[in-house]
């Protein structure tokens, strides 16, 4: 029975090393598949984006990526802290409605605002990534923290742990799993929509796809797009492995 | 010893706990006990100061505890709760290590320690040690609460309902074993319960409290034979008052010679090693046959509580018991003349 369960698991994690070696496969030698884009599109002049490598735009890619997700984790993570001790309790409804409007600000938005204010280019881009991907952190943070057991932690307060050793001994570990799905979530929207910051002239792999949009060029369009995809799903692949490992000592691995 | 002096708690102008001073002897076992809401469970966790005390003092041995740091003080006193509350990241090695780990034994001296709770409760260490506690039947994750509660060697051991939540059968191999553990380690322990019949069965000492105040606190027989005031007798409970004395009385305390001559009433046949086999006679009535064999059922032995031993003999409609020990051999004998004939 086991056995029967674990294979999905078993099946995606072959799938991970496969989908990274055929991304970076991809983002290195997009220009030899140079004569597949031009038999499927004859009426395009250039059928492969070259105005700028694809590793170049990828990295550039990751980088927003990172940048942004590491101001939402730090932030989302800390506030989510913030309003589960006793000090912050009554912010609660505050953060997570503030939370809430950032990720249901249209990204797009939040450019059109920023970027009279900070100007073109990266940092309007991180402000709306980083907006858009608090949500998920703080609130999976606080259910994390919420889910651990009242007697856990009465147990935990009757040992002698001070305020902060039940912190780091129960209560993070116990939520780790939760907020780590929750990080998952901001980063995966993250990649997807980083592309966008391409509009205010943050190169990414969003560029290769707006040009291509404003040319008429459908393969600069696709061959943006499937790297972003491609990229997201290694990345989630990435993120279900570091949870797993998260899971409650022993616990059934299904 | 450990001391409650005048403890008090109020929660705006209601008072839960009133003026309680009580005295609890070093290796004693204190029961707290009252209907819900009188104030136990608030008494229990002043004493760790998981509620803070409204007034009162508390001396644990001669030191006056009220203004230690909680944390220093909770690694004094041991705590066992009724929902266990294991980590279920940790293995039942590191669970029963939190304390000493907080104290900073050396890794040597708590691998030894956890191996000697672990079997003190008859879990064997190679097969629990490395066990999560959701692997755990609920007994056992009761059992490695309780080594959690010991571990440091605390000065007392507070129980808030510890086997309140586990299933009849296990609960009474449960008090069981905490009587015998108690016995083995002589740990001061304060020990909550609403159950009349566990206090009786665990308690040296029982502390009856109602709405908040301290009704009487006295040994249990005192409890059972002189109520300070009627409320005492009502919470008892009158209707199996003898049942409940029985309940405090052992067989070893009734336990008299086997008789072994065939002119008696009754007698005794063994087999070479000296087991009971069959006994002759002490029947009460004459529908049954006059001799029986001996099965492990109704026997006796010494640490049996004379409720239990009355039980059998009703049941097995004898009016003698075998009393055996550990090797199951004869050692004595309790009749039900016996336990009519000894009163309080």
């Amino acid at each position: 029975m086991m056995s029967a369960l674990l294979r999905p698991e078993r099946r995606r994690d072959a799938l991970l090393p496969l989908l990274t070696v055929l991304l970076v496969a991809l983002v290195l030698f997009m220009g030899r598949l140079e004569p597949l884009f031009h038999a499927a599109f004859p009426q395009l002049e250039t059928a492969v984006y070259a105005r700028e490598s694809f590793w170049r735009l990828t990295l550039d890619h990751l980088v927003l990526v990172l940048v942004s997700s590491l101001i939402s984790v730090s932030v989302g993570v800390a506030a989510g802290l913030f309003v589960t001790r006793r000090t912050g309790r009554e912010f609660e409804p505050l953060v997570s409605a503030l939370a809430a409007i950032g990720q249901t600000f249209p990204p797009a938005a939040v450019l059109a605002i920023v970027v009279p204010l900070a100007g073109f280019g990266f940092v309007p881009t991180i402000v709306a990534l980083t907006l858009y991907g608090l949500l998920p952190v703080v609130q999976n943070t606080i259910t994390g923290l919420r889910t651990v057991p009242a007697d856990t932690l009465e147990a935990a307060r009757g040992t002698g742990m001070s305020a902060r050793q039940i912190l780091w001994r129960v209560e993070l570990p116990l939520a780790m799993r939760v907020i780590i799905a929750g990080v998952r979530v901001s980063v995966i929207i993250n990649i997807g929509t980083a592309t966008i910051g391409s509009t205010v002239g943050a190169q990414s792999l969003g560029t290769p796809i707006i040009a291509g949009l404003v040319g008429d060029n459908i393969a600069y369009v696709i061959q943006g797009a499937v790297l972003v995809g491609l990229l997201a799903i290694v990345s989630d692949l990435a993120f279900e492995r570091l949870e797993r490992r998260y899971r409650i000592g022993g616990e059934a691995s299904a | 010893m450990i001391e409650l002096q005048g403890l008090t708690k109020t929660y705006g102008d209601k008072t839960v706990v009133s003026d309680i001073s009580l005295r609890v002897e070093r290796g004693e076992f204190s029961v707290l006990i009252g209907p819900s809401g009188c104030g136990k469970s608030t008494t229990l966790r002043m004493i760790n100061r998981l509620i803070p005390l409204t007034q009162g003092r508390i001396l644990l041995g001669d030191e006056d505890v009220t203004r230690l740091p909680a944390e220093q003080l909770r690694r004094r006193i041991g705590y066992a709760i009724q929902s266990i509350g294991l980590f279920p990241h940790w293995t039942v090695a590191d669970n029963i290590a939190v304390v000493p780990n907080l104290l900073k034994w050396p890794r040597a001296r708590i691998a030894s320690r956890v191996d000697e709770l672990l079997d003190l409760f008859h879990l064997d260490a190679g097969e629990f040690r490395d066990k999560y506690p959701h692997q755990l039947s609920g007994g056992q994750a009761q059992r490695v609460g309780v080594a959690r509660a010991l571990a440091a060697d605390p000065e007392v051991l507070l129980m808030d309902e510890p086997f309140g939540a586990v299933d009849p059968l296990t609960r009474e191999v449960l008090q069981n074993e905490m009587r015998r553990v108690h016995e083995q380690t002589g740990t001061t322990v304060i020990f909550v319960t609403h159950d009349m019949d566990e206090a009786l069965k665990l308690a040296s000492r029982i502390a009856l409290l109602d709405a908040g105040r301290l009704v009487q606190y006295d040994r249990p027989i005192e409890l059972l034979t002189a109520p300070a005031e009627s409320f005492v007798s009502d919470f008892i409970g009158k209707a199996d008052l003898g049942l409940k004395l029985l309940s405090r009385r052992w067989v070893h305390q009734y336990q008299q010679a086997a008789t072994m001559s065939s002119e008696a009433p009754h007698h005794w046949e063994t087999d070479a090693q000296g087991h009971p086999t069959c006994l002759h006679g002490g029947r009460p009535t004459t529908d049954v046959a006059p001799s029986v064999a001996v099965t492990d059922d109704w026997t006796a032995t010494p640490g049996m509580t004379m409720k239990e031993a009355l039980s059998r003999m009703v049941w097995y409609r004898v009016g003698v018991l075998p009393v055996i020990d550990d090797a199951g051999r004869l050692v004595g004998e309790v009749t039900l003349e016996g336990v009519m004939g000894r009163q309080p």
